[in-house]
């Protein structure tokens, strides 16, 4: 399926393990409507289940989000991919990868694993379409020896969806 | 039997189609706002929170509860604030003129807050002492064993306020003497041609200094780092010298205020490409305020 990313492969860092241990008992307290972590014993990767809201396209339908933290969280955003299959949606690729600013260019240590589901719920929210970016293939292409979308060079043309 | 559910299928697709397009609306509606501002959505989109920002920084909640029927009618409105507005509604209204209409209520809240901002700097707040803002009473601890309750109008700050006086009788006799003849004559309109402040005003009404307030309240506040997420640094050889520090490094934006370790800034800071290094200053960015921060670059011992 989905190699760890390069960034991810070493171990959490003191700081990140003490970061992600406090993001944990908040989300625990505090969960994002529509969202619901599957409980491991592996800090550095979680895998949550993201709920389509209800009135979209993706109402009823359920979706698995693999967070794959780096070393140095949250000094570098984590890697966040769907794990096939990935819902259809201008912006998201049929590997799961996510053309999202924030996960790249505009992570910033003020954001947190529950602000970037919002952030991916409301992309989805406002979808017109379920369709899949127009540069799918070659884009997946490009990506099968196990490449990060992290190493993407990404271009955030569109702000609407 | 057929003609008896043939009418039932058409209410449960009439009502489908009713909450379809209530569901589109109500996204399009938060589209106008920006999602970036939505904080809470409820699961039947019947009730959405939004962050707003006021031209002094300060930022609210805005909370709306929506019937099944909206827009026929208006949303019911609750925020931060020590009263709240009149909404304006018509059939035209979006979820946006809310929120415009909640901007406007906000600027004329400024004064209020100032004034509040005044206060909690300069004088010792007994309680409470978690600040919010819709609160416009303070116990305010004036040295002696006295405490005053000042309740603030939220509509006129520079209002004479109502005060209570809390004390051994003797003073609280002495201090009400003050207030009476004092009062009318300090915090009349004219005060606010010329600039003193509130609580130099307050000061002037009582005839007596007033004790600031004691620094041991810096550390009530919020000490843990806005990176890191821990009040000390984990103790490591590889951070040297600041192995389990605490956190050393306040934004200066007095409404964003975080604390941060400085070498955890610094780290951050280091990592983007938009940040100035000077000598061994970091110039940035806040993560959290965007204010302009500057720190020393760790280990420049």
């Amino acid at each position: 399926m989905t190699s760890p990313s390069p960034s991810s492969r070493k171990s959490l860092s003191k700081i990140a393990c003490n970061r992600l241990q406090k993001e944990l008992v908040e989300w625990e307290l505090n969960p994002p409507a529509g969202f619901k972590h599957k409980v491991t014993d592996n800090l550095q990767r979680w895998v949550i289940e993201v709920n389509g809201a209800p009135g979209t396209l993706y109402a009823g339908e359920t979706y698995q989000l693999q967070v794959d933290f780096p070393e140095h969280y949250p000094m570098e955003a984590p890697q966040v991919i769907f794990i096939p299959p990935a819902p259809l949606h201008p912006h998201i690729y049929s590997n799961g990868h996510i053309c999202l600013d924030i996960l790249y260019d505009s992570w910033s240590p003020a954001m947190t694993v529950s602000s970037i589901c919002i952030s991916i719920l409301s992309m989805l929210s406002s979808s017109p379409a379920k369709q899949r970016p127009a540069d799918n293939d070659r884009y997946v292409k490009n990506c099968r020896n196990g490449r990060s979308p992290k190493e993407t060079r990404w271009w955030f043309h569109d702000d609407k969806v | 039997m057929g003609a008896d559910t043939e009418p039932g299928k058409e209410d449960r697709c009439q009502e489908l189609a009713k909450s379809s397009s209530f569901h589109h609306r109500i996204y399009s509606e938060v589209e106008e706002i920006g999602w970036e501002n939505l904080v809470k959505l409820g699961d039947d989109l019947t009730f959405l929170s939004f962050r707003v920002m006021d031209k002094n920084g300060r930022v609210h909640i805005l909370e709306l509860t929506l019937e099944k029927t909206y827009p026929n009618c208006p949303p019911s409105v609750a925020a931060d604030v020590p009263y709240i507005f009149n909404l304006v509604w018509s059939m035209d209204s979006k979820l946006k003129d809310v929120v415009l209409q909640f901007q406007r209520h906000l600027e004329k809240l400024q004064e209020f807050w100032l004034t509040l901002d005044d206060i909690d700097k300069t004088l010792w707040i007994a309680v409470p002492k978690h600040l919010h803002s819709s609160l416009s009473c303070r116990l305010i601890n004036i040295g002696d064993d006295c405490c005053i309750m000042l309740s603030l109008n939220a509509k006129d700050p520079r209002e004479l306020p109502e005060c209570r006086f809390l004390g051994s009788d003797a003073k609280v006799h002495h201090l009400r003497k003050k207030w009476r003849i004092n009062g009318k004559r300090c915090m009349l309109p004219i005060d606010r041609i010329k600039d003193e402040t509130f609580t130099d005003n307050l000061a002037k009404i009582l005839d007596m200094p007033l004790p600031k307030p004691p620094n041991k309240q810096k550390n009530d506040n919020q000490i843990e780092c806005g990176v890191c997420y821990a009040q000390y640094l984990p103790i490591d050889d590889e951070l040297g010298a600041n192995s389990g520090s605490g956190t050393d490094y306040t934004c200066e934006n007095s409404n964003c205020s975080r604390a941060f370790h400085s070498v955890c800034l610094g780290d951050w800071l280091c990592s983007i490409t938009t940040t100035r290094q000077s000598f061994d200053i970091l110039f940035g960015n806040c993560p959290y305020c965007s204010n302009p921060v500057a720190v020393r670059i760790a280990g420049g011992k």
